[in-house]
Formats: structure tokens, sequence, C-alpha cells
């Protein structure tokens, strides 16, 4: 408890120390913002001067020039000393400690090498610092980790382009909680808001874009599909299964994803149409026949139909996605890293699901924006054993409500999320701000309150109160 | 010697006539020639152009009675396609792509800006962390930017807006000097429909007689209160348009200031239709062959 306090309030002392910095000044009245310009008053343009002094000259570009470092420094940790009651007289403590202490690395690459061309990549490290979870899981000792994210190899021409190597594919509308963006496999790790870009994960694959001239098309072919990695030992989604979970034993059976989409832009409005034979991204996982050793994890291939559509009216943007999958296992929950603890059912139906939302500009400063997620299986009860249940039956999914202010012309932004299952089962509240101190320094912090009742899994995490502070380094 | 003297009072004449009417016929327009002709300039600069901006944003304070940068400012460097469409060239259509700094790289805006006033302006944006192109709202935006925001400055999608005159009233308030210049003072008040999608109840311009150039903006708010004021310097004749090469936007209720400043500018580029399409923004090998093609022009 006293190391948490500590790491937080180092973390809280250098986001008060490079605040302070970046407001510095040398001799310069600051002025309030009340104060009252009452016609004329002296500017002088000489200020940005140097602009046009200095060699501005794009043509000394160097390969060097296309990577993009970021360096960060994350805290975060739950706060709340509390228990959680399972059942009736059987609770377990729920102790504030800290979970994440790690420095990290992400690197990215981009250069057109040659006219048509470009190679892209990036990458992140991570070094899993004292009382860090993963420090703990490796026995009290800093672990580091690597990971390569995107490897691909372009080529454009004409009308086309050719993508080839690590990439995502990334459909519908509603940013966060879209039906259609089922294509990249995910790795939710820590109970914290990190970038989309980290948590999904690249896959192997061809994909061929073709620029009509009023419509385009996009078409992938993935080889080697992959799945969800299980939850990391001692993460906070990590519960100690009774059989080991292992990877997906390929065999020698040729797995294979593919899928196009056709998009067209109106005036106002874009709208696409998108068909897929997929893979479901989380793994099933059965016990072992003889009782003893490792889980069998089991995949499920399913089709895919979909439809997006936006629509700009005045300061509201409209985004709906619709999707019908046919053949998918009915036994996951809504929120995701949570699918691996189902007590599976071995069936497959169809499901019907939507996003839609809205993202209205309250002002020039301030937005709101709200999507909700719904989803239902068709002919729900057939093929079920009597008093067998769906852990989702009727309409499921879960919904989003988040309130923006973008102050000191954006350099602070400042957001509240309310996130939750259509059954009220679960609440999630966070506030978070995140302040870019300069062209290099960022500061962002979060705070996560969790409510949740029994008919939620997130119940192992109510009352949680989460902090975490992340301060980078760009270049 | 003597042809000589002849053929320089020849020119000197020809000079006189044809500025003459020139003269006499800029003092003669109405309030809203005035501003399609500023707008003729501004389209200009947009219109088979590439250019390569620097934006400077910083919190404003006073030093020795002058306004100045209270903190370093922040810089960001971009390059700007543009290529004008539709009757007489008065939409635009343009892409801005975000040089510097290196966190924000690659991150681009795709804008078609209409001239009739019924018809809403449209932008997308592509961030690498989305993975895919957004459409933006008039006015809305997401994290990254400020709502409505160029890459997050002072300048507005609407301070840089073109067209729509009809939605307006102008009238000129009076005819005075400003930086040593004649100019026109123009008031702009939206009408109803205008109003409701505009931040500014008002706004007064001064626009220079002989260059059609705004070398201050003053913006208001609903209850009368100036909130931006628009600074433009550096008047210089750029590929034959006369352009603020400095232009400095100050919000006086956040004491913010940025700055643009055009450091290249290029017309009369051969912009394929095919680069003002959501290509650019998602398809970096074809983004940058092509503007690998534009800057060869210049060459």
């Amino acid at each position: 408890m006293r190391r948490t306090r500590t790491c937080l309030a180092l973390a809280a002392s250098a986001l008060l120390f490079t605040l302070n910095s970046a407001t510095a000044q040398d001799d310069v009245l600051v002025l309030d913002d009340d104060v009252q310009f009452d016609g004329d008053f002296s500017f002088d343009d000489d200020l940005f001067s140097a602009a046009f002094d200095e060699d501005n000259s794009t043509s000394n570009s160097s390969w060097f020039d296309g990577f993009t470092i970021k360096i960060s420094q994350q805290f975060s940790g739950q706060l709340n000393n509390h228990g959680v009651e399972l059942a009736p007289g059987f609770s377990f403590p729920r102790e504030a400690e800290l979970e994440t202490n790690r420095l990290g690395a992400n690197i990215r690459y981009q250069n057109a090498f040659a006219p048509g061309w470009l190679l892209q990549a990036s990458a992140q490290v991570r070094v899993y610092l004292n009382d860090d979870y993963q420090y703990r899981a490796e026995g009290d000792s800093i672990d580091i980790e690597s990971r390569g994210n995107e490897l691909f190899l372009q080529r454009s021409f004409d009308r086309h382009s050719l993508k080839i190597g690590r990439q995502t594919v990334v459909w519908g509308e509603t940013t966060g909680n879209s039906v259609l963006d089922v294509i990249n496999t995910t790795e939710f790790r820590d109970f914290n808001i990190i970038d989309i870009e980290d948590a999904r994960l690249n896959q192997w694959m061809l994909v061929w874009d073709y620029f009509g001239e009023d419509s385009n098309f996009s078409s992938f072919v993935n080889l080697y599909p992959e799945f969800n990695p299980p939850a990391v030992r001692g993460s906070p989604f990590f519960f100690e299964p009774e059989f080991n979970l292992t990877d997906y034993d390929r065999d020698s059976s040729l797995l294979f994803e593919a899928g196009t989409q056709w998009r067209k832009s109106f005036e106002g409005s874009d709208i696409s149409f998108m068909a897929a034979y997929l893979y479901e991204n989380q793994l099933r996982y059965e016990d072992p026949e003889t009782g003893i050793g490792d889980a069998v994890a089991e995949t499920n291939d399913f089709f895919l139909l979909g439809f997006s559509a936006n629509r700009a009216i005045g300061k509201l943007l409209l985004n709906f996605d619709l999707a019908y999958s046919h053949d998918v296992l009915a036994d996951s929950f809504s929120f995701p890293g949570t699918a691996s603890l189902a007590n599976p059912v071995n069936l497959k139906k169809d499901q019907i699901g939507s996003s839609l939302g809205f993202e209205y500009a309250i002002s020039n400063e301030q937005s709101v924006s709200l999507g909700i997620q719904a989803q239902k299986l068709l002919d729900e009860d057939e093929g079920l054993l009597p008093g067998q249940t769906l852990i989702n039956d009727g309409v499921f999914g879960s919904w989003l409500v988040r309130y923006s202010n973008t102050l000191m012309n954006s350099d602070l932004v400042i957001s509240s999320t309310l996130q939750g299952d259509l059954n009220a089962n679960s609440l999630l509240a966070l506030v978070g701000a995140d302040y870019t101190i300069n062209d290099n320094w960022a500061v962002s912090g979060q705070i996560i309150s969790i409510t949740s009742n029994d008919e939620s899994p997130l119940l192992f995490f109510a009352e949680d109160v989460r902090l975490s502070v992340t301060l980078s380094y760009s270049f | 010697m003597g042809n000589q003297t002849f053929r320089n009072e020849l020119i000197v004449l020809f000079t006189a006539l044809i500025l003459l009417p020139m003269s006499v016929a800029a003092q003669d327009l109405s309030p809203r020639e005035i501003m399609e002709r500023l707008e003729d300039n501004q389209r200009a600069t947009s219109n088979s152009a590439l250019s390569r901006m620097q934006l400077s944003t910083c919190k404003f304070g006073v030093r020795e009675g002058k306004i100045t940068c209270a903190e370093r400012p922040r810089v960001k460097s971009l390059e700007s396609v543009g290529k004008g469409y539709g009757p007489d060239l008065k939409d635009t259509k343009s892409v801005a792509i975000l040089l510097e700094p290196a966190a924000e790289r690659g991150i681009g805006m795709l804008s078609f800006s209409y001239d009739d006033g019924a018809r809403d302006n449209e932008s997308w944006l592509y961030l690498s962390a989305l993975g895919r192109v957004k459409r933006i709202a008039s006015g809305s935006s997401d994290d990254e930017t400020e709502p409505g925001s160029l890459f997050g400055s002072e300048f507005t999608t609407e301070d840089q807006d073109t067209g729509k005159l009809d939605e307006y009233t102008i009238n000129i308030l009076e005819e005075t000097t400003e930086a040593g210049r004649d100019v026109w003072k123009i008031e702009m008040i939206p009408n109803e429909e205008r109003a409701r999608k505009s931040r500014y109840s008002r706004t007064v311009s001064y626009i220079d007689k002989e260059r059609f150039v705004a070398l201050k903006v003053e913006m208001y708010d609903q209850y009368g209160k100036e909130i931006k004021r628009m600074l433009g310097a550096r008047v210089e004749l750029m590929n034959d348009i006369w352009i603020a090469r400095s232009t400095t936007i100050m919000n006086l209720v956040t004491n913010r200031l940025s700055n643009m400043a055009f450091l290249e500018m290029h017309t009369g580029i051969d912009v394929d239709d095919e680069f003002l399409t959501q290509r650019t923004l998602t398809d970096a090998a074809f983004r940058e062959t092509e503007l690998e093609k534009l800057r060869a022009q210049i060459d």
C-alpha cells in the first residue's frame, strides 16, 4: 500500500513538475482570462519571422526521418480496500495495490522508399518494473517483453493498392464498440484505457484496395488467422483456470479468413457493405477428455454480412453499423477480455447485431457522444437441453456515453465516460485528463470506478477504484 | 534616346489607362463585390496549389506593451494541396497533411468547401490510431484536435471558409486606414440559418482597397463581445496573388494565438483529381508518390 502511494505520488509530482515547466515564462505578463481588449493593441508579427528565415526544404529527408518513437512510463493500480461477496458468506478481499509500473517504447517506421512503394513497421517494448504484476509473476524480477505490431510492404499503382504483411483491417463507423470491428484480434490485458492501436493485434494478411471513380473496394485474405491471447498470469483479468489454457493446435489444417468491403461517399454521408468468412477471435476451451492435462482450444468459423453508414447534419454525426453473423457460438460475454471465462454451450447460432451512435459538438470545445451496441441470437432456444440457458439470452450488449471538453486550445482534454451493459448489471465510470505539455511531452491520468451486481462477470471488480498515470515523450 | 523617352511615356500612359478604370471600379464596388474579390483572392491561393505552412500556437501575454508569446510556441508544419471545382471554381477540395511534430506525422485532413450556402462543407480525418477514415461533422472533431479547428490551432474551418456570401448581410462601415494602407471596413452579419452554424454573430474586416487582402478581422460573439481577432502581415505578391504570408489569430477569450506562416505557395500546379479523395488519407504509398510528382512540378 505504501509503495502504491509512493509511486502514485511520484507520478503526480512528475505531472505537476511538467505542468509547471510548461507554463514557465520570462518577464511576460500573463493576461487574465477576463481581460478586455478594447480598441487597438500592439502586436509584433516579427515573433514568427524565424519561420521564413529557416531552410524549410523537404528535399533533405533521409530514411531515418521515417521513425517515430514514443517512450512512456505508466503507473496504475486499484485504490479501494474492500471485499467482493461472490456468494452469501463468501467474499474475497480486494486490496489497494499497484498493478502496473512499466516503462514502454513504441517504435513506428514508415518509408516511401520508391515511387509507389512503402514499408511500414511498428513494434513495442515493455519493461516491467517493481510491483508490476508481471514483475511479481516472474518471481520479483524485472521482465522485458517485445512485440512486433505492423510489418507490411505496400505497392500502389493506377487505382490499386496491395499491402502484404502484418496489418489491421478496421470495419464499422462506430468508434470503440462497433459490431463490425471483428477482423482484428485484441488484447485487453489491463484494466485501464490504452490506445486502441496497442489493443488491436496485427495479423499476416494480403489487402487489396481498389479505388474506383465513385466507390472503393477493400478486400483481404488472412492465411494465418490468430486468436485473442489468454489473460496474462497476474493481470486483473487472470483467473486460475482448472486446466491450463494453451494456444490453438493447428495440426495440418489450413485456416483462412477472407472478406471484402464496398464503400461509397455521398454528400454528407458514407456507406459501406461488407461480407466475410471469419473465425471467431475468441477461442472456446473444452476440458481435456481424460480429465487431466491442458484445456483443448477449439475454433469456430462463421460468415458475416454487414452494412455501415454515417450521416453528418450540421454539428451532429450519426453512425450506424449492422451485422448479421451466421454460425457464431452462443457463449460469449459482452465485455472484451472476459469471454474465456464463459462456460461454453456448444451450439452454433445466427446473430444480428447493431451499433448506433451519435457525436454532437455542443460548442467548439465540448462534445458529447453516445454509442449503443445491441446483439441478439436468433432462435436462441433451439437446440438447448431442458433447463439449459444461454449466458446471452435476449438482447444483450453495451452502451457508452462520453463527454469531452477541450481546453487550452487542445493542450488539455478532459473527458468523462460512462459505460454499462444493456441489462444494467454493471457500470464503469471514467474520468480522464490528457495534457500535451509540448511537442514532445504529454501526460495523462484516469480514474475508473466500477459498479456491478452478481449477474455480471465484472462482479470480480465491483467497487474497484482504479487510477492510472502515464507520462510520455515522443520524437 | 528620344525613342526611349517616347516609349517610357507610352508605357506610363498605358499603365495609367489600365489602372485608372480599375481604381475607379474598385471604389465603386458594392460590399458584396468587395468580399467576392477578397474570396476570389483567397480561392486563388488554394486553386491548383501546393503550399507549405507552419502553424505556431501559444498562450499570449504582454511584454513591453506588446502582445507576445508567454510560452514556447507549439509548432506544426504541414503541406496542403487544393483545387477549385464547380461553377467559377468556387468550390474547393483540399488535403492537408501534418509533417511535424513527429507524434502527429501523417495525420491528414480532406476538406470539401462549397460556395452554396445550402451545402454543408465536408471533412474527413485519418488517424492511424483509429485505423480508418472518419467523417467530421461541421464543428465537431475527435480528441486529437479541437472541434472545428485546423490541427488544434486557433484557426477553425469557419475562419478559413469561403463562399456562402448569400447568407450574410454585408455593409461598408467606413473607409479608413489600417497598417498604413487604405482599407474598407466591412461588417458581415449572418442570417438566421448561418448564425445557427456559426460561432460569430458579426465580423468586421479591414480589406486592403488595392490588394483585396484582409489586414484585420474582428470576430464577435452573440453578446457583441469581440472573441477573436485576425491580423494579416507580410503582404506579398506570390505567384501573382497578393497574400498575407503571415496570419495571426488571437483568441481573446482564452488568450491564445496561432500564427500561420505561408512558407511556400505554388499555384498553377496540375493536381490529379484522384489526389483529392479519401485515398490520399489512407494510401500512404500513393500519397507520397503523388506529392513527389507535385513537388517536381515546382522544381
